[in-house]
């Protein structure tokens, strides 16, 4: 196993650590499921690839930095999940899900029928920019803004939301602005990430972006843990770089995720991490939870002690 | 109609709420006056949650008219009605389950800060003086309702009485000016309901509120209520203070049913 | 005006097969209220065991399409007991059933591609194909087939439901299940015939889309569009999911055939996202409220 083979499973866990950290504020924190996160990956990559592929390669390209790609992809992407956000955040939760499915197809349907982006055929000759150290810069960053934002008023609100909605909107939240905030952030995140696969791969195709790397996502997401941003780091790192280590089962991996997911839903739908972050703060928090229940119960265990005594 | 009071806080005209052909509220009317202490009791099904919802936007009301300080709220959704001062506790307590005691009374500070997310992403000097500051006060809230101790403490975790106790801070945390507390007495014993009546008079005291109680619990109806209105069907049966309306032979009859001819 | 009939017949032949697949949807959402994504796998699963069924058993017709029917009645339940009931048990939010589901869906799918592998496979000419003609329109055998035999399933599923009394329990538990179990109804039951149900009609679904089209591991894909129509017609209305699978087959078509068969499926989501915009609960479908 050479260094340069570790290096491109790491640098595909990274691409992914992208959008999975994205659409973990929009699960994780904010509660809402969405099956259609590669469309906005395909909004990047699209986007970002139209920015920086040289015209004499592609008639529509326009051969500018990569840094141009990268903001003009998240930026697309996020402008496109505002207006879905728009139409679906108002609908109850199952048919939001079902919304996003239907959008994420639908990107990729109309991607498949553009022919200046080569159509399903697919568009090759995309610069390849995405290195190593690029992309651990971007994930640094992504992680320090996604953590944050959640440990700040919004990102409690995000997660009273996901809690109870009801209780959020009397306790002054505006729900639906929330939610909407998860989106854009969710959606700009996949698009960046998008854009970098796009520069990592040379050569992106609509049905990349399918409802099944939609799902994918969702699964990391779920296997880390909701709520968790550690438990996402890890949960990329793992399910990308598993199945990669075992490549000679690279059909399975696919079985290996729907059966994980399942088994995770009904054993421990908590993930990976449970919630909690591998960080000193998390850990000192999780303390002082366990420390704060071990001291109730024993409050009770002496109240109904005392009332042994006296009765 | 009784006269117009100026210093009343919520005003309630003519409320109607209808659900397809049934009126769960049929034509309501009654005030709160500022800094009073107002009860609404009923049978179940008399249409006092349905009141609560609607004065807080959670459902559209048919016909009337809901005012808040003399303005009115009518048509407004929930989240800015909490934000011009009315909030509530929930029948079925509708915490936030898997956050400590803390998170949940510190999430609801979040209006009295307007850092942006900008300013949250980037740390920036805004972010740091007013978090700190929603720290100190949800701290201070926690201590004035005899919360600290338990405060890195699972919301789900807490013993039954002390959630109820968490709902009301976490209302209180909006520093509101009505509070509509929903059977904050449900499932107590009398010990439990006695500090609760002493704990409803000290926060109308101490963080100079109004409060609507819909309640059970007659004893602390009438220990605590300064004022109640009676309902049932969704339609007001009587009004007054606690002797008039528990000698009021309309309410007698819809709690315990008429005597039967011999 | 010929050519509108005929796309007009072609497109209630798609219809028909697309409201097999919907009702499933449809009858499970009413009873559990979330949408099975699993339904699609256990659709393309008919398609393969109808055709080993007719290749490798070289079973009769008639009595390979009832062995992939049983197989998949048996595959829908097996998936309620490992994938769901554990969920129900716990009271889970509805999300994770939605999550489950999508589990079980790519569990399906890729099972398939690892173990048997990816190439399209097409049923065996199982009877002759030359089109019946109808003046000048001409309808395929096939389709006549599928459309009778669609016709006589959901009119026999119609007949269970209103006049048996495990139908009108199913109904009971499509209005409330709480209040059944309340009741003393056996509502582990119900669910096991609905499911079971789903799955018979995916297994006749499954074996009719493999007729008529290719049998490979992403049909489950195609029932997306079922879905879809399940939406379109209201979800947990099976009289909506009927009406919208017609609809959808027939505009689909239509579309295909006037302006560009690259739109067929485009349409689709369309129509979706209408639905979402303007009416979410479709055509004929329930409403929920949020009590507070």
């Amino acid at each position: 196993m050479d260094w340069s083979y570790i290096q491109g499973i790491l640098m595909l866990a990274g691409i992914n650590l992208i959008a999975v950290l994205g659409l973990s504020l929009l699960t994780g924190f904010t509660g809402l499921f969405s099956f259609g996160h590669a469309g906005f990956m395909a909004i990047g990559a699209y986007i970002g690839a139209l920015m920086t592929v040289s015209p004499t390669t592609t008639p529509a390209g326009l051969g500018l930095p990569f840094a141009v790609g990268v903001i003009a992809g998240g930026a697309a992407a996020g402008i496109v999940s505002y207006f879905i956000g728009r139409i679906t955040l108002n609908l109850k939760g199952d048919y939001f899900c079902i919304a996003t499915l239907g959008f994420g197809e639908a990107i990729r349907l109309l991607l498949n029928n553009v022919q200046i982006f080569g159509g399903s055929r697919g568009w090759p000759g995309v610069p390849y920019k995405s290195t190593l150290p690029a992309i651990v810069i971007v994930d640094v960053l992504a992680v320090i803004f996604l953590a944050n934002l959640v440990r700040s008023r919004h990102g409690r609100n995000m997660i009273a939301v996901r809690e109870e909605e009801l209780a959020a909107q009397i306790s002054g939240i505006n729900v639906f602005r929330y939610k909407m905030i998860a989106l854009i952030v969710s959606a700009v995140y996949a698009g960046v990430a998008g854009v970098f696969f796009a520069h990592y791969m040379t050569f992106i195709q609509p049905k990349m972006f399918s409802m099944t790397k939609s799902t994918e996502l969702t699964i990391i997401v779920i296997f880390g843990g909701l709520g968790s941003i550690s438990g996402s780091v890890l949960g990329a790192l793992i399910l990308t770089a598993l199945p990669e280590v075992l490549r000679a089962f690279e059909i399975w991996r696919l079985v290996f995720y729907g059966a994980a997911v399942i088994l995770i839903m009904i054993s421990r739908p908590k993930g990976l991490m449970g919630g909690m972050e591998l960080t000193p703060a998390g850990i000192r928090k999780v303390r002082m939870e366990r420390r704060a229940r071990l001291d109730a119960q024993k409050e009770t265990q002496n109240g109904q002690d005392g009332e042994e005594k006296h009765g | 109609m009784g006269k117009k009071n100026m210093a009343d806080i919520l005003e309630i005209s003519r409320l109607t709420k209808r659900f397809g052909g049934l009126a769960a509220v049929n034509d309501v009317s009654f005030s709160v006056p500022e800094g009073g202490i107002v009860g609404l009791i009923g049978p179940n099904g008399a249409g006092k949650t349905t009141i609560f919802n609607l004065v807080t936007g959670v459902y559209s009301l048919t016909e009337g008219e809901v005012k808040f300080k003399g303005r009115s709220i009518v048509g407004l959704p929930p989240y800015k009605i909490a934000g011009l001062g009315i909030t509530r506790t929930f029948q079925n307590i509708r915490l936030f389950k898997n956050l400590t005691v803390f998170e949940n009374v510190l999430t609801a500070c979040h209006l009295s800060a307007s850092y942006n997310i900008f300013e949250s992403i980037f740390r920036l000097p805004r972010f740091r003086k007013e978090e700190k500051e929603l720290v100190g006060k949800a701290e201070k809230l926690l201590d004035i309702m005899g919360l600290t101790e338990r405060r890195d403490l699972v919301a789900n975790n807490l013993p039954y009485g002390m959630q109820r106790r968490l709902e009301i801070v976490r209302a209180l945390a909006l520093d509101p000016e009505l509070l509509l507390l929903d059977e904050p007495a449900a499932g107590m014993n009398p010990d439990e309901t006695e500090q609760l009546m002493k704990l409803i008079g000290r926060i109308r005291d101490e963080f100079k509120l109004s409060i609507l109680v819909i309640e059970h619990h007659m004893d602390l109806i009438m220990g605590v209520c300064e004022h109640i209105v009676v309902l049932n069907f969704g339609v007001k049966l009587s009004e007054g203070c606690a002797d008039l309306v528990a000698n009021d032979p309309k309410v007698i009859e819809a709690y315990l049913g008429t005597t039967e001819e011999a | 005006m010929v050519q509108f009939l005929q796309q007009l017949i072609n497109g209630l032949s798609i219809g028909s097969v697309y409201a097999l697949m919907a009702v499933g949807y449809s009858l499970v959402y009413s009873i559990m209220n979330f949408s099975n994504f699993a339904h699609g796998g256990v659709i393309m699963l008919g398609a393969y065991f109808g055709f080993f069924a007719l290749t490798l058993l070289k079973l009769p017709f008639i009595l390979a399409f009832l062995l992939a029917s049983v197989g998949t009645t048996a595959l829908a339940i097996l998936i309620e007991r490992i994938a769901y009931k554990p969920l129900r048990e716990r009271q889970a939010p509805f999300l994770y059933f939605i999550i489950s589901a999508m589990g079980a869906s790519i569990l399906l799918e890729n099972i398939v591609i690892a173990t048997i592998g990816p190439t399209f496979r097409t049923y065996p000419q199982v009877f002759e194909r030359t089109p019946i003609a109808l003046g000048p329109l001409a309808i395929g055998r096939l389709d006549l087939l599928m459309f009778f035999i669609s016709a006589v399933c959901l009119g026999g599923l119609i007949f269970f439901i209103e006049k048996t009394k495990m139908g009108k329990a199913i109904q009971a538990a499509a209005y409330n299940i709480k209040a059944c179990a309340l009741m003393g109804v056996n509502t582990d039951r119900i669910i096991l015939v609905v499911f079971g149900l789903g799955g018979f009609l995916a297994g006749v679904a499954g074996v009719f889309f493999g007729m008529k089209y290719t049998v490979y591991p992403q049909i489950g894909n195609i029932t997306t569009k079922s879905f879809i129509a399940a939406v379109f017609g209201g979800l947990g209305s099976l009289p909506g999911a009927v009406l919208g699978s017609v609809l959808l087959g027939t505009i689909e078509t239509l579309v295909a055939g006037y302006l560009s068969s690259q739109y067929r499926d485009l349409i689709a989501f369309v129509i979706l996202i209408g639905v979402l915009i303007f009416r979410p609960s479709g055509i004929m479908g329930k409403n929920t409220v949020d009590k507070a």
